[in-house]
């Protein structure tokens, strides 16, 4: 049975989320309509949206130093956790000394730790991007770590018995079947990243998103604070889907990526 | 009315004396959010609860620590506290938006708005700022009238390097030399400074150049005042009391408050901190009124500045008689 174009158009992948954000926007209006919530405790759908549209230079000139900031620590975090993901796979002796380490370290709040950031390292992007990093490259050890312990221990045989190098067993057994794990855990970090911009902006900077935060706060601007808002929530989604789609180029031939198009059909 | 309390509260401590749980079922509970952490400003609420005055009025006060003016002023509105302790100017905002509050009290009516640095760097006029650099917290009230105090004192922002970051990071910056001043409160951050460092603190009062704004005070919701106007008005006559009683003993203030909130601060700073809030009690304009009670003049310029520089919108401002009044006091 053919479907009418506009039942395809309802139906197709990239449009479901889209329905269900005006779903939660008439949801959220009416839930400030019946129960008769004030503009000071939160704000109409309507009154975020033309902030939106009116502060739309500003937002943009200051989302794009949140997204250096962001892409700083997350380009941080690959740049340290992936090989110290490595060394902790492949050495139990370092694994017994920094693993635990590790964890401890990522349950310090970092919203606690972060006003003395600015004291280290100044103002400016630096606090900022570490802000990012600290959050951003714990999963990205965690999923890395468990991508090279999940090779399967037959596959390396084989290619030992086959006298392959270390560096080729490395190259085309570990690493491919370690790479859907490493993306999650990159997905995870991206997103992670984003809000560690923001909290480094909100202790100390003089720009970004989190310092019109700060200013749409002092000034009980709620619609302009949702509509930043909006836009830092839009920067997670723009990242997350980069590193979607440069997992597509890079294995193509997961089952994670396979099925994608046809499922929606 | 005041024969018919006093005939009815005359009749609860006789039964109390029969039954003392009855006392306590007979007073309000009545919750006071602060605006902050607890400092020696709010030492004299502390003294009243401990010296009685709010139980001898028949209130049970509970006092809970805030974190910023915006948020207590809200909590107010939503009637999650009886009465806050906030910032009047960020209530004025929150009001012209919508929120069913109202000042029942100013209790800071000189502002303590300031820029302050070390005292060892001489920086004591406004022209020593030049070349220096200030933290700033962007968005709030002091970030908001710093502008006015710089036309007013004939400095340009292009005269001085400025660094932002939230509350915490203003005190680090110049703790570590990486700010030479901060914009504070004379009673809060310059005592935060010090304890931090055992080094005096100077600042150069905003009111002293011809900046005043009115500061911290009780608000209350307005539904509230309708509907309970007595428990209202009990309360500001014990928190007058409490004001008055502070400024005469500054030292028990901040001994009550110590005891209550053994974090709260070093006994010897903030006892200066008292005496320098206690300053600030009286307004340019009503030198001999009582605690609280703010002239028509002070609340009038405070708004005329809200329009100008603190990002009240013109349009929705209204009159200063809109959001405070001086009803409930004794």
């Amino acid at each position: 049975m053919k479907r009418a174009w506009w039942q395809r158009l309802l139906l197709s992948a990239w449009m479901r989320p889209i329905l269900l954000i005006v779903i939660l926007l008439v949801l959220w209006d009416l839930a400030i309509r019946l129960f008769r919530i004030p503009p000071y405790l939160i704000p109409a759908p309507e009154a975020v949206v033309k902030q939106l549209y009116l502060e739309w230079p500003k937002l943009w000139r200051e989302s794009l130093i949140t997204t250096y900031a962001t892409l700083g620590g997350f380009a941080l975090s690959i740049a340290f956790g992936i090989p110290m993901a490595l060394m902790i796979a492949y050495s139990r002796t370092v694994e017994s000394f920094v693993y635990p380490l590790l964890v401890f370290s990522q349950s310090v709040p970092k919203i606690a730790i972060a006003p003395l950031f600015v004291v280290w390292f100044g103002f400016g992007i630096i606090p900022k991007v570490i802000c990012a990093f600290m959050l951003g490259f714990f999963p990205i050890v965690v999923s890395t770590v468990m991508g090279f312990k999940s090779v399967e221990p037959d596959m390396i045989d084989l290619a030992r018995s086959m006298k392959a190098s270390r560096l080729a067993t490395f190259l085309r057994i570990s690493l491919p079947q370690a790479l859907p794990s490493i993306f999650a855990g990159l997905k995870v970090s991206v997103t992670l990243a984003v809000v560690g911009a923001v909290v480094g902006e909100f202790v100390g900077s003089n720009s970004g998103i989190g310092y019109l935060l700060q200013i749409a706060n002092g000034n009980f601007d709620l619609p302009l604070m949702f509509a930043a808002l909006t836009v830092l929530s839009g920067i997670g989604v723009l990242l997350f889907v980069a590193v979607d789609v440069v997992e597509r180029l890079m294995i193509p031939w997961h089952a994670s990526q396979r099925n994608d198009f046809t499922a929606t059909a | 009315m005041t024969m018919k309390r006093f005939t009815l509260s005359a009749a609860a401590i006789a039964f109390a004396l029969a039954s003392g749980a009855a006392l306590a079922q007979a007073k309000d509970k009545v919750v006071l959010l602060l605006n902050w952490y607890t400092y020696s400003e709010h030492a004299p609420f502390y003294l009243g609860k401990e010296r009685g005055y709010f139980d001898q009025e028949g209130i049970d006060l509970d006092i809970q620590e805030g974190r910023g003016s915006g948020v207590t002023v809200q909590a107010v509105a939503a009637g999650t506290a009886t009465f806050g302790y906030a910032d009047v100017p960020t209530m004025i905002k929150a009001a012209s938006k919508g929120a069913p509050v109202t000042a029942v009290g100013v209790a800071l009516q000189t502002s303590p708005m300031s820029v302050m640095g070390f005292a060892d760097k001489n920086i004591r006029k406004p022209e020593d700022i030049k070349g220096k650099t200030v933290a700033v917290t962007p968005g709030d009230s002091m970030s908001q009238i710093w502008p006015l105090f710089l036309k007013k004192t004939n400095l340009k922002d292009t005269d001085f390097k400025t660094v932002a970051g939230d509350a915490q990071t203003k005190l680090n910056a110049v703790t570590n030399n990486q700010a030479d001043l901060l914009l504070g409160y004379v009673m809060d951050q310059a005592i935060k400074l010090q304890d931090a460092t055992q080094k005096q603190v100077y600042p150069i009062r905003f009111a002293d150049y011809g900046v005043n704004m009115v500061s911290s005070g009780i608000i209350a919701q307005k539904d509230f005042l309708k509907q309970k106007p007595d428990v209202a008005k009990r309360f500001m006559r014990a928190a007058t009391r409490s004001l008055e009683e502070a400024a005469k003993n500054p030292e028990a203030a901040v001994d009550a408050m110590l005891k209550a909130q053994p974090k709260s601060g070093v006994k010897d700073t903030a006892l200066v901190g008292m005496k320098q809030t206690a300053a600030l009690y009286k307004g340019p304009d009503n030198p001999n009124d009582r605690p609280f009670r703010v002239g028509a003049k002070n609340m009038d310029e405070t708004m005329t500045l809200l329009v100008d520089y603190g990002g009240l919108d013109k349009a929705t401002a209204g009159k200063a008689s809109d959001y405070y009044t001086n009803d409930y006091l004794p």
